[in-house]
């Protein structure tokens, strides 16, 4: 937090202000009374006076006038700031650099106001204010002395605001436990930062303190409720951004307690980031707790593969091992939340890694072998089979380089039978916005109407924009379990038919918006008459009028971390039968395919790190790094290109992926023409120069309603649309080796 | 705890260097012997073996093989001196780990993770290969 800033700022300007406070105060003895009769004067001395240096926005923040003609004026600290109506005094101190101690405030959450932390003065009030929950008004009007345009006059270092924020701060320490030792919390805990800047240094409580029984919130969110402060930040976070209204508040004055009454897990996919929100350490991780303190910890700003967000993360880790992940801000995608399996699944990245190369022996157990053995053999064999039998697949965790490696290599060796996991056996990847959420992540929130089309994921965005605009939600596909208010129109392909002719009820309300939008799943990609699916849901959106310059409203949810890039690079497999042909498979972390066509004698290399369902079928085994150990270039699912920063060293003999397969190019005699991780950046440029303007959205350039031809094959109305994702918790191969993972399925999947 | 290391008494001058070659195995004893009490303090069990352990301890000890050339000098106690020396430094590293003054990542990263494998053989079948194709097999990095 900024708290550490927060802490040396308030000494900064306590010391600087008390050095120039009489010649301030002087000042403003003789200044305020002409300027109460004379609005001119008043004018002219509302230019910031000249010992006080230009002041700026807490965090480099940049202010948003909605309406530039709604601007206020307010003092703080005798600093002029503009602000848009409607901002609180809180809002007005962070433009104006102040930042004010809190605790049950939070900028995505509704405001509580209970907390009484962030106190300060206002001139004319009898008593401090709730920063918090004040809004900033431009003036007060006393009709005797006509104060035209006089804005509202903050402080926040006088000596009353300092004494209120010690005479809370006291109030808070008065029952809470002295567990700081014992606490997870301690080293990053908004009270030890808060208190060692705002507090007094003694405290005056010499009665007992209360204790709370503790409550079970499932495996993953440890509480030790005598802790809490009751700043309700957890149960506004459950309530609003999660959607669950399991938290709440109970009892009244000092037996009050934060619970969920009955026993309840918290089986939200959000429920991890409460521990985020808690100030103190009364919801802590529960994988994580007694495992490190913070300080030891080396953060590593990265990006999560497990789903195809793309949610910004950081990796702490300390020597080798990584011990947490934490989210990171970033306003377009996830803002400050991550979902459960992000922020949980890294110990599965020490379980189950491969860590030397392996083949196969005639007795069939696996032996361990030098590199050059490894990739000799697979260099023999690979010059044995005929170009159109070699097939590779590339994994849901791939990153670009290695898949544009993995296609390089197969196709100088003549084949282009490659493909990467979940994008079906036949993706149509000619157009960029028929496989991408033309809308980003962000622009969702402006749409007021969504067509669901069996997809479960970016629901966090999909709810702030219906609880901000009531937007109204249609879903076709399976019952499902929504946190927000939405219509079941169906569940099969023959709802689809119904709404392209207008036949269906909610077609009145999709054609009346202003920006629908219309999400579709992946899961679509594995079915047969994917093409006409597609082309019944275009012919909704021409309808609806969904897809005009400004506005795209046609979105594809991609399921994994890597489809993305592999549509963007081409990884499209020349015909649909490779595998059945197949006598030479070179699979790239791909653990879900289907491998039940293939045929005995196929020989079948296995790259990858962690020992999941594609070694049982290997005859040689590569090690690879994981994403907390490379550097690698990830496309999320609307299209922005991020990259990975290793964390943590490789394991054992790993390598990376794609300087695997540049050796093995090498060995096998078809050297690819690049050494270097810059090398084969230039090498994607040429290819889809999008993935290395990292962290921009590129909108796709053309949309499919207009350019896709027309297609002949009928839909299959008898299959109904099934869930694409059956176990949330476990979906990759670094979710099913983690144990945390394996508790939440047990204990938290909604059955 | 179990500093019980009989080396802190004894005079560091070994008299020849077969009572430092009997010394070393005593130390490579001792350490082993001290295995299973390091690997349950730092929870060891499930990153590594026993096994392991003990040719991670060999394989430290055989780096310095190196100095046991039975020279003779006009310091006939210079050899012998280095090697009690090692000892020293040997000893000194196991209290340490076994009295709990180091941390897991410590012991994972010098002893665990990351050890070169016996399963590279040092050969002849590199002349043709690109420095790429040397340093991939090298290491990572």
């Amino acid at each position: 937090m900024g708290l550490g800033q927060l802490a040396s700022r308030a000494l900064f300007r306590s010391t600087r202000l008390a050095s120039s406070k009489p010649q301030l105060l002087l000042r403003r003895a003789i200044v305020s009374t002409p300027d109460l009769h004379n609005s001119g004067a008043a004018a002219a001395e509302a230019q910031p006076e000249p010992d006080l240096p230009k002041r700026n926005p807490v965090a480099g923040a940049r202010v948003h006038f909605p309406n530039p003609d709604d601007v206020i004026e307010v003092f703080v600290d005798g600093y002029p700031v503009k602000i848009p109506k409607g901002m609180t005094v809180l809002q007005a101190c962070e433009i104006a650099g102040v930042d004010i101690p809190r605790f049950c405030y939070h900028s995505r959450l509704s405001i509580a106001g209970n907390c009484r932390m962030c106190l300060v003065e206002v001139e004319k009030s009898p008593k401090p204010v709730a920063s918090c929950a004040m809004p900033a008004l431009p003036g007060k009007g006393w009709s005797f002395m006509k104060m035209v345009g006089f804005g509202m006059k903050i402080k926040t270092d006088t000596p009353l605001a300092k004494k209120a924020r010690e005479g809370v701060m006291e109030f808070l320490l008065m029952n809470h436990p002295l567990d700081c030792p014992i606490c997870d919390q301690g080293g990053e805990c908004d009270l030890q930062d808060q208190s060692m800047a705002f507090g007094s240094d003694r405290g005056r409580f010499t009665e007992v303190k209360r204790s709370v029984v503790d409550k079970n919130l499932g495996p993953l969110v440890k509480t030790v409720m005598t802790r809490c402060i009751q700043c309700t930040r957890c149960v506004r976070f459950a309530t609003e951004v999660a959607g669950v209204q399991d938290l709440g508040m109970l009892g009244r004055g000092s037996g009050e307690e934060i619970g969920t009454y009955v026993e309840k897990l918290m089986t939200s996919e959000l429920s991890g980031n409460v521990i985020d929100i808690c100030p103190v350490g009364a919801l802590t991780s529960k994988p994580f707790a007694f495992k490190a303190r913070n300080w030891e910890l080396k953060g590593t700003e990265s990006i999560d593969v497990t789903d195809a967000v793309g949610s910004n993360i950081r990796i702490d880790s300390r020597g080798p091992e990584v011990m947490r992940i934490v989210p990171r801000l970033n306003e377009d995608i996830n803002e400050e939340w991550i979902s459960d399996k992000t922020r949980f699944f890294y110990d599965g990245l020490k379980r189950q890694r491969l860590n030397d190369p392996m083949i196969r022996g005639a007795d069939g157990r696996f032996k361990t072998v030098s590199w050059r053995d490894a990739l000799a053999v697979v260099a023999e064999v690979i010059h044995q089979v005929k170009p159109e039998e070699i097939v590779g697949v590339a994994g849901k965790l791939s990153d670009a380089e290695s898949m544009m490696a993995l296609k390089d290599f197969l196709n100088t060796m003549g084949s282009n039978n490659i493909w990467c996991e979940g994008n079906g056996p036949n993706p149509n990847a000619d157009l960029r916005s028929g496989y991408i959420m033309n809308t980003s992540i962000n622009g969702l929130e402006k749409a007021d109407v969504f067509l669901l089309v069996e997809a479960a994921m970016v629901n966090a965005r999909i709810r702030k924009t219906v609880r901000a605009t009531s937007a109204k939600v249609g879903y076709v596909g399976p019952p499902a379990d929504f946190n927000y208010d939405h219509e079941h129109l169906g569940t099969g392909p023959e709802t689809l038919t119904e709404l392209s002719e207008g036949r269906h009820p909610f077609y009145s309300a999709l054609s009346n918006a202003k920006n629908p939008a219309i999400i579709v799943g992946a899961g679509i990609f594995g079915r047969n008459d994917k093409d006409a699916i597609f082309s019944v849901v275009e012919k909704i959106a021409k309808n609806i009028n969904a897809v005009r310059p400004d506005w795209n409203g046609l979105n594809v949810l991609l399921l994994n971390a890597a489809q993305a890039a592999a549509l963007d690079l081409g990884l499209v497999p020349q015909s649909e039968k490779s595998i059945e042909n197949a006598k030479f498979l070179y699979l790239m972390g791909a653990d879900d395919e289907n491998l039940d066509k293939l045929p005995n004698d196929a020989f079948v290399v296995y790259q990858g790190h962690h020992g999941d369902r594609g070694v049982y079928r290997a005859n040689v085994i590569l090690p690879a790094s994981a994403f907390s150990e490379k550097e690698g270039t990830y496309a999320n699912t609307e299209g922005c290109a991020q990259t990975t920063v290793p964390a943590v060293p490789t394991v054992g003999d790993a390598r990376d992926d794609w300087k695997i397969i540049r050796a093995l190019s090498e060995v096998a005699g078809v050297r690819l023409p690049y050494d270097s991780l810059s090398a084969i950046r230039s090498r994607i440029s040429t290819v889809a120069p999008n993935l290395l303007n990292a962290d921009e959205r590129e909108a796709a350039a053309f949309s499919t309603s207009s350019l896709r031809p027309e297609v002949k094959e009928k839909m299959d109305n008898s299959a109904p649309f099934g869930t694409a994702v059956e176990n949330f918790y476990m979906t990759d191969s670094i979710t099913r080796a983690s144990k945390i993972m394996a508790q939440c399925s047990a204990s938290l999947s909604k059955k | 705890m179990a500093s019980t290391m009989k080396y802190v008494r004894v005079p560091p001058n070994s008299a020849s260097l077969a009572e430092a070659r009997q010394r070393v195995f005593e130390f490579f004893k001792t350490a082993c012997r001290s295995i299973p009490s390091i690997m349950e303090i730092y929870t060891l069990d499930d990153v590594t073996s026993p096994s392991q352990l003990r040719s991670v301890i060999s394989s430290e000890i055989r780096k310095n093989a190196h100095i046991t050339n039975p020279k003779m000098d006009q310091l006939q106690r210079i050899e012998p001196d280095v090697i009690d020396m090692l000892l020293f430094k040997g000893t000194e590293e196991l209290c340490n780990i076994v009295e709990h003054s180091k941390q897991r990542h410590h012991i994972l990263g010098q002893y665990v993770l990351n050890r070169e494998d016996r399963t590279h053989d040092i050969g002849n079948k590199d002349q043709g290969a690109s420095d790429f194709l040397k340093s991939f097999y090298k290491s990572n990095y």
